[in-house]
């Protein structure tokens, strides 16, 4: 007799109306119901504030809820916080490191609460990282951000766990950093463990994850594919070039470009608004082929302003223009040009 | 084992500390001067003034040794909050328990072997300067102690899991350390002396020493400890230096309900910490 055998697959976390308050009067989480599925790679989103860390938190049994529940690899959070820990990776926000502890010797106390002595492979693991073994032998008390934030990284995929949680990974890291950790996310994606991260800036995200969770106020906006997130809020990025001399023509002319949105020319400076970043690298390819380029700033859009812009918060009146987004609080950076 | 791993790794990270070892020498340094003014003082008719050097030995302990305890163990658990590393702690399999017992057995170590440094220096320099040595007097006094400061290591423990900040565990610590300790020490002004004016004189109630006694114990682990000495000197020793006063009748000021005192001191605290910590927010 054959069976028909139905395969369910586990969420790798799902949480069931959690609800987290400090205090009376701080609602930090809000009825959050997330599923993320095992094996893919999930991007938290949302500003500063949003619940986030609060979530993790509560998914790492560091904070308890006050309604609701969490269940992490099938695994009850709270009752179950020791099992869960053995099967997991976590980088965790704004936690110091043991200055007088080298950086080796933190890898060694992971590897040892973990039983995994036998099995791990430290130089591979800080190679991974970027981390020299000289680097290593030094306190961490002498480390600048961006090697504290490596270490932190490579202690929480030290020992393939199933699953990684990384609340804002990128914070203290340069741009090369940002990608050497998005290739590393993605290879442990390929090996199948399934990646949770946080993030507040969405071009850090969008590269890497499969899907998107977007949290405002302790809610959960929405959740989807980049693609289908992008379609609903009409995402926009800038590229600022200047030029020697504006050649006659030339605005209109990128205007009419696929996946531009559109040209402001404001004396040797044109600002390109396009649909998504990977288009502004043929911006400046076409800009550069008429015209002599001095400097190229690249501008994306931060999600504090998407939620300002399309929630309705803030004080930021709603101009999902390109102009609108090239204001101070844009984020620019030049180095992310051309990705 | 977790413990095991916490304690490992907060002994690699403690040793490596400064502040611990400094106050430790200054009471190995202290307890030396104390040991050299026995040769100077007079003891009681028929006393080594060994026995004397000993005797301050306990004074002098009883206001540093928690004072020890208190600045070595207080950060254990609070500053690893304020920093957010217990965050990377706590990633790990281990327990919050673990992290109690483990910082405890941890911190418990390393003050105990700060005192058995300032013990072997007070040993060698008795054998230098005093004809006599009663080694049995020295051990028994030099185990009262360690569990003396283990009980304020275990209340520094505590204070440490039940407070989020440095500042918060320094502010808990001092306070213990006023209340249980310097305002227990001086006779006439201390708590004790307090609560009898009040009960005797004030309300003319006419309570004995005794029930006074157990009071100063339960509020205090240097009561407790200076009531438990009386196990490491000779038989007679204390009416010497006291004049010829007696002192504790009913069975639960003796010395050996003391000692029981003294240990719950260490796993009541303890019991505290790991019950509030378990509980705790670590946001």
């Amino acid at each position: 007799m054959i069976g028909l055998v139905v395969v369910t697959s586990m969420p790798a976390i799902e949480t069931d109306g959690l609800t987290k308050r400090f205090g009376a009067d701080v609602l930090a989480v809000d009825d959050l119901d997330l599923t993320v599925e095992e094996g893919e790679v999930f991007g938290f989103l949302g500003p500063n504030g949003a619940g986030k860390s609060t979530t993790i938190n509560v998914l790492l049994d560091f904070v308890r809820p006050t309604a609701g529940s969490a269940r992490v690899l099938g695994l009850d959070a709270q009752a179950d916080a020791a099992a869960i820990r053995e099967r997991i990776g976590v980088l965790p926000e704004g936690g110091e490191l043991y200055d007088r502890l080298t950086g080796r010797e933190h890898l060694e106390w992971i590897a040892r609460t973990n039983d995994l002595q036998e099995s791990v492979d430290y130089e591979a693991t800080l190679d991974r990282v970027g981390l020299t073994a000289e680097e290593a032998a030094r306190p961490v008390g002498g480390y600048s951000k961006g090697m504290a934030q490596r270490l932190a990284f490579g202690m929480a995929i030290l020992g393939e766990p199933d699953l990684l949680l990384l609340d804002e990974p990128s914070s203290g890291l340069d741009p090369t950093g940002m990608q050497e950790m998005r290739t590393i996310i993605r290879e442990e994606a390929d090996r199948g463990a399934t990646v949770f991260f946080s993030s507040h800036i969405l071009g850090e995200v969008e590269s890497v994850c499969d899907r998107l969770g977007i949290m405002n106020e302790g809610r959960l906006v929405t959740t989807g594919t980049i693609d289908a997130l992008r379609d609903e809020l009409d995402l926009d990025a800038s590229v600022s070039i200047e030029v020697d001399a504006v050649p006659d023509g030339l605005a209109a002319d990128i205007e009419s470009n696929e996946g531009v949105h559109a040209v402001e020319t404001d004396g040797t400076t044109l600002t390109i608004s396009v649909a998504n970043p990977t288009r502004k690298i043929d911006a400046i390819r076409r800009v550069d082929e008429r015209a002599t380029v001095l400097d190229v700033r690249s501008t994306d859009t931060s999600l504090e302003q998407l939620f300002n812009t399309y929630t309705g918060n803030g004080e930021g009146e709603p101009e999902p223009s390109a102009a609108g987004f090239a204001g101070d609080e844009t984020a620019e950076t030049a180095a992310e040009v051309g990705r | 084992m977790s413990v095991a791993d916490v304690v490992s790794k907060d002994i690699l990270d403690v040793r490596r500390a400064k502040i611990i070892w400094a106050v430790a020498g200054l009471y190995t340094l202290v307890t030396a001067v104390f040991v050299y003014w026995g040769t100077q003082a007079r003891p009681p008719e028929g006393w080594s003034g060994v026995y004397m050097a000993l005797w301050n030995f306990v004074f002098v302990g009883a206001m540093f040794v928690p004072a020890i305890a208190l600045v070595g163990a207080y950060l254990a658990i609070a500053g690893e909050r304020e920093s957010g590393s217990i965050k990377y702690l706590l990633s790990t399999p281990i327990q919050r328990r673990d992290v109690v017992l483990g910082k405890y057995v941890s911190r418990a170590t390393v003050v105990a072997a700060s005192l058995v440094v300032a013990f072997v220096v007070a040993a060698i320099l008795s054998l230098v300067w005093f004809s006599e040595f009663p080694a049995g007097v020295f051990v028994g006094l030099a185990l009262l102690t360690i569990a003396f400061a283990l009980a304020y290591v275990a209340v520094a423990i505590t204070i440490s899991a039940a407070t989020a900040t440095r500042s918060r565990a320094m502010g808990g610590v001092l306070g213990f350390y006023f209340v249980t300790n310097l305002l227990i020490l001086f006779g006439q002004l201390s708590i004790l002396g307090a609560l009898e004016y009040v009960l005797n004189e004030l309300l003319g109630l006419g309570v004995g020493d005794d029930p006074i006694q157990l009071v100063g114990m339960l509020v205090s682990p240097t009561h407790t400890y200076l009531n438990t000495t009386l196990l490491a000197f000779p038989d007679g020793f204390e009416e010497a230096m006291l004049g010829g006063q007696t002192t504790a009748t009913a069975w639960y000021v003796e010395p050996e309900a003391a000692l029981v005192i003294l240990l719950a001191w260490t796993v009541v605290p303890l019991a505290l910490g790991v019950w509030r910590f378990e509980r705790a927010d670590l946001g």
